[in-house]
């Protein structure tokens, strides 16, 4: 019996340790005056989280990553709830290819989207090329998975049949239904989905910098943009990058309970 | 008759926004790199697909194929080790402390996780330096900015998505098949061998295709960390999509379409093996 307690704490520690360390380290490191040559820092500083923060590129890039990431679920949730639910309801049959465009992204590298994107609009007159529009676009596919499956198995918790039927016998239209009697029953599905959206966008890189690049900076450009040439700099943003997913991925958990739920999740790298 | 047919096609209609959105920001931009990837000045041919297999193309296959398989194998053992010793813990703190940072640290990845790498294991990193007190130098035979520190920053995020996907299947593993084992006289090795890991092994399997298309797509983690430096089919195509996709369009296309492939076959064999009817054990 002692054997199998040594032997689960051995993996759990080794997991900690590996999981913990490189972002204690990155905390530690950005308040750290140096430490590149020492066991312990020599010293601790604010000075590298106020030069970076000082920066006009810092609140530029901060607010193009939060604009961006509003835009993707604001789209994502307008385009997907109405499809989500009408479908559930009215056109089962719809369903598999509902769900086949909400996988595809799965097996969507974030570069070969963005070559299939330039390519094609380059080709037709729409002026989307460059623009934070297509970038929107793009975020929306690549997240079609998070927002779809939640709102889906929130629909599934409801009995969004049963509600739509009494909301119609007391007179109620279809967009009345919706966003008056379906919405507020799915709305944990709803909000989850948009904290697995948002926290995507605001760390993606690989789309923003072949779509957009440098034309609109976001956070993670700017961040790879630092560790260039100012690794403690570059550290600070890097914590903000994770404090933001860490706070996302806080409040999805707090809204799920206690609940062992699977989740499909695969976030862009 | 004709008014049930009339309702339920203006059914589909409320559909219509979300399929024309996915028609053209998915299924139009890719069919346009199947096209073009077809296509010569000849007509349909083959040709741009012989021409991309140059012997840098073929080694950035090579690398990323091996990449994923590593640490995609990596991940589903130590996932699947750490997944249960998290399940069958008995203090609920430790299990859902746990389950929480997987939760979490699953969504870590990308450019703020590679730095986190080399401010921890690059030349002169934290641990690095630890090591070196220690009298464990890890330079310069190791090295944070090549494919095995890249191996590395990848296992980071597919131990927790490993321990997402298979810890439901775990809690599936029942304790009475287990008694029942014991009691006909198994030992541990033999319950494992006949009961556990056959039931586990759609899971595993399936786990190990999926993690396996999430380290051949990501191109975000190796870019920061090694730039150009480490040939990988996503930093191939990127490169291609910043600059000389003008110069050859056809052949980032026939790249990004084998890519494309690869992860198709993975994502397809995961939806299977996660979809298929559950059989219990003969």
């Amino acid at each position: 019996m002692r054997g199998r307690a040594a032997w689960r704490f051995v993996v759990l520690a080794l997991f900690l340790a590996f999981m913990l360390v490189p972002l204690l380290a990155t905390v530690l490191f950005s308040v750290s005056i140096r430490w590149d040559r020492s066991l312990w820092p020599e010293g601790f500083t604010l000075r590298w989280w106020q030069a970076v923060t000082a920066r006009s590129a810092f609140l530029d890039t901060l607010l193009h990553s939060l604009a961006v990431g509003a835009a993707t679920v604001a789209v994502s949730v307008a385009l997907v709830t109405p499809t989500a639910y009408w479908a559930h309801l009215r056109v089962p049959r719809a369903k598999p290819w509902i769900e086949l465009l909400a996988i595809v992204p799965f097996g969507l590298p974030g570069v070969v989207l963005a070559l299939g994107l330039i390519r094609f609009y380059s080709g037709v007159p729409l002026p989307l090329i460059n623009t934070p529009a297509i970038l929107v676009a793009a975020y929306v596919v690549l997240t079609l998975p998070f927002m779809y499956r939640p709102l889906v198995n929130a629909l599934e918790a409801v009995d969004a049949r049963t509600l739509t039927e009494a909301a119609q016998s007391l007179g109620a239209g279809g967009w009345q239904t919706l966003l008056r009697v379906i919405l507020p029953n799915i709305l944990p599905g709803v909000v989850n989905g948009s904290l697995l959206v948002f926290s995507t966008v605001f760390a993606e890189f690989t789309l923003a910098n072949l779509l957009v690049g440098t034309r609109f900076k976001t956070f993670p450009i700017y961040l790879v943009e630092f560790t260039r040439f100012d690794a403690r700099q570059a550290s600070a943003l890097a914590v903000i990058s994770f404090v933001v997913a860490w706070l996302a991925s806080l409040l999805i958990l707090w809204l799920a309970g206690r609940g062992d739920r699977p989740r499909e999740t695969l976030a862009a790298r | 008759m004709s008014e049930r047919r009339r309702r339920r096609w203006t059914a589909w209609i409320v559909l219509a926004p979300f399929f024309l959105f996915g028609l053209a920001f998915e299924l139009l931009p890719m069919l346009t790199l199947v096209r073009s990837s077809f296509t010569t000045a000849a007509g349909w041919s083959l040709g741009n697909f012989s021409r991309a297999f140059t012997p840098v193309m073929i080694d950035s296959f090579r690398n990323s194929l091996q990449l994923s398989a590593v640490t995609a194998l990596l991940g589903v053992i130590g996932g699947t080790a750490v997944a249960y010793a998290i399940v069958t813990s008995r203090r609920r703190v430790v299990r859902d402390t746990l389950t929480a940072l997987a939760d979490v640290t699953a969504n870590f990845g990308g450019a703020p996780l590679a730095f986190a790498f080399i401010i921890t294991l690059g030349s002169t990193g934290v641990v690095t330096l630890l090591l070196k007190a220690a009298g464990i130098s890890l330079y310069p035979h190791f090295r944070i900015y090549s494919v095995s520190g890249l191996a590395i920053a990848y296992v980071y995020f597919q131990l927790p998505l490993m321990i997402l996907l298979i810890v439901p299947a775990l809690l599936g593993l029942k304790p009475e098949w287990r008694e029942a084992a014991t009691n006909l006289g198994a030992t541990r090795l033999q319950y494992w061998l006949r009961v556990g890991l056959p039931v586990l092994a759609p899971s595993l399997l399936g786990s190990f295709l999926l993690l396996f298309a999430n380290a051949f797509g990501a191109y975000a983690t190796a870019w920061t960390l090694t730039g150009p430096d480490v040939n990988l089919v996503t930093v191939q195509i990127a490169a291609l999509v910043r600059g000389e996709v003008q110069l050859d369009p056809a052949l980032a296309d026939a790249l990004a379409l084998v890519s494309l492939g690869v992860m198709g076959v993975c994502v397809v064999g995961y939806r299977w093996l996660a979809t298929r009817p559950w059989r219990a054990a003969p």
